[in-house]
């Protein structure tokens, strides 16, 4: 029987579906490239459904777009607990043993991720004009995200935090001290982002670079380096410093359009 | 707007450029060409949203817009063409692209009046691109040589090289008195930009909030307008002040107190473009003192 490859994630689907069934992308839309080879994320339609593990997504709205889980039994998802939209009353809640309390409360990021327990329904989103940004793992796979930016996981990913390398980076990178990682062991994953206005991703190839606005950073490949470069840039006698993250393949980078300009003094 | 029928002539009713219109948007500002002009009843025309990944064509170098939340704007410079920026809306860069800062006088003033004191260049040749940090429509406006636009300020995005920048004074403001406090108001900035493209056709990129809608105005025409929504407008176009004093029951709904409504009068002859999403300006006191305005108590 024939199938369809998504273009997104690479899954493959019956003929008869018009959307992904892994991540939602639409199966009867070419991958729309820039000219530098920038693909845009897949736009997913209102009320599209994709499935993970025995739970199912279903993606509505389009301009601050929500993620409604229904969770089946023995399924669980993590998240940021300000994410969460709405829940069923039935839920079960827990929250996910972090580690490193003292130093995620250093680095700004959520003292507390919640974990929703099936069955149920729960649905979350973020708080701004974006896009959601659907990211299944294989097993095996490693991914970082800047942080505040991950919507959803689910459960069978390992979730913890990295520092980020080097004091430049930190202090004139714009993502923060830490990013957070996502990585899968034996089971296959998914995750969920929002990006800030409209989302970016490119391939790098090993050795390739790109420069990115810092904030604009939004996820990639742990396999991809991130190093902040300087620009000096003089007006008169004044001189500034400009901060620009480059990125060094191999590996994906996705960015994010609407951000907030960190990288200059 | 128009392709006669048997002939390969297209003017774009939005930047007036002429083509042969065979493409699905217009070459020179990237307004889709299949679509009919949307002109409400009172004489606004809502500028289409550039389609995603649309082409504009500049000198020797082109410009996609992609995205549609908060497009990008990606430029693929020829060796031999260079834009100017704010440095804060880079998004990306190819390492090959030249950046440096563009030389520009008056640093002091574009501090007190809250504009960007860094202006940069990049030359070609390679990709890079743009994007605002707000909702909104990227608006191409390719200038013909010695044409002038005034851009309210912080919309601007780009411009290429060959596009002179100037700023002066915007001429619009007033001062409130609320018990012993005095405030001074700049309802469309302190400045105003303002773009000539000299030797050659050059192409600017504005961000516009919201939607934009644009304006025929006649010779003498006027149109009120909430002044944080004027995008653009051609030098032609005369503004100022204009207050309105609704009549109140009572002395203290009476508009003298505060009840007052403040426009930007706009008079023709020219274009001018307006955006849907805007800043109200929180006005508490009585106007003690304005630039050239007009009132009128109802």
């Amino acid at each position: 029987m024939d199938r369809i490859e998504c273009q997104w994630c690479k899954a493959q689907n019956e003929q008869s579906r018009t959307a992904c069934n892994t991540c939602g992308a639409p199966l009867d839309q070419r991958n729309i490239v820039s000219d530098s080879g920038w693909t845009e994320a897949p736009r997913l339609r209102d009320m599209t459904e994709f499935r993970f593990s025995n739970s199912t997504c279903q993606v509505e709205g389009e301009i601050v777009p929500v993620a409604e889980l229904a969770l089946a039994h023995g399924d669980s998802v993590f998240f940021e607990h300000h994410v969460m939209l709405w829940k069923e009353p039935n839920v079960p809640m827990s929250a996910l043993n972090t580690g490193g309390g003292m130093k995620r409360s250093i680095g700004g990021m959520p003292h507390v991720v919640s974990v929703a327990h099936g069955p149920g329904r729960i649905a979350f989103s973020r708080d701004a004009t974006g896009e959601l940004v659907v990211l299944p793992l294989h097993p095996g796979m490693e991914l970082d995200v800047r942080e505040h930016a991950f919507l959803v996981g689910s459960h069978s990913i390992n979730y913890s935090f990295v520092r980020i390398k080097g004091l430049a980076n930190v202090l004139h990178g714009g993502s923060g001290m830490y990013m957070d990682r996502f990585v899968t062991h034996q089971e296959p994953g998914i995750v969920i982002l929002h990006g800030y206005g409209n989302v970016f991703q490119k391939s790098l190839q090993p050795g390739e670079k790109i420069l990115v606005e810092p904030g604009g950073f939004l996820y990639k490949d742990s396999s991809v380096a991130m190093n902040t470069v300087q620009q000096n840039i003089r007006t008169g006698l004044m001189r500034h410093n400009m901060y620009l993250a480059e990125m060094v393949g191999p590996g994906r980078v996705g960015i994010q359009s609407m951000y907030v300009h960190h990288g200059s003094e | 707007m128009s392709t006669p029928e048997g002939t390969s002539h297209y003017t774009c009713p939005y930047c007036r450029m002429d083509s042969d219109g065979s493409a699905n948007s217009c070459s020179s500002c990237g307004a889709p060409v299949d679509i009919r002009l949307k002109i409400s009843h009172s004489g606004w025309a809502k500028q289409p949203p550039i389609k995603d990944m649309a082409r504009i064509r500049f000198n020797r170098s082109t410009c996609q817009i992609s995205g549609s939340f908060v497009p990008v704007a990606e430029m693929n410079l020829d060796g031999q063409d260079s834009v100017y920026f704010s440095h804060h809306v880079l998004l990306h860069s190819d390492t090959q692209v030249r950046l440096e800062a563009m030389k520009m006088g008056g640093g002091w003033n574009r501090v007190l009046a809250g504009m960007p004191l860094i202006m940069m260049q990049a030359g070609g040749p390679g990709h890079i691109a743009f994007s605002a940090d707000h909702p909104g429509e990227t608006l191409a406006i390719p200038l013909k040589q010695g044409q002038s636009v005034d851009v309210v300020e912080h919309r601007f995005l780009l411009a290429t090289s060959n596009v002179n920048y100037q700023w002066e004074r915007s001429g619009v403001w007033f001062t409130t008195q609320d018990g012993d406090e005095q405030e001074w108001h700049y309802p469309i900035g302190q400045m105003m930009d303002r773009f000539t493209a000299h030797n050659a056709h050059g192409l600017l990129l504005l961000h516009g909030p919201g939607n934009t809608f644009l304006r025929d105005l006649d010779q003498g025409q006027s149109i009120l307008v909430e002044p944080g929504g004027l995008i653009w407008k051609d030098p032609t176009v005369r503004m100022h002040l204009h207050f309105e004093y609704p009549r109140g029951q009572y002395w203290f709904s009476s508009a003298r107190w505060q009840a007052k409504s403040m426009w930007l009068r706009l008079q023709g002859p020219g274009r001018v473009a307006i955006q849907s999403v805007f800043e109200r300006p929180e006005m508490v006191g009585s106007v003690v003192n304005s630039s050239p305005a007009t009132t009128h108590y109802w």
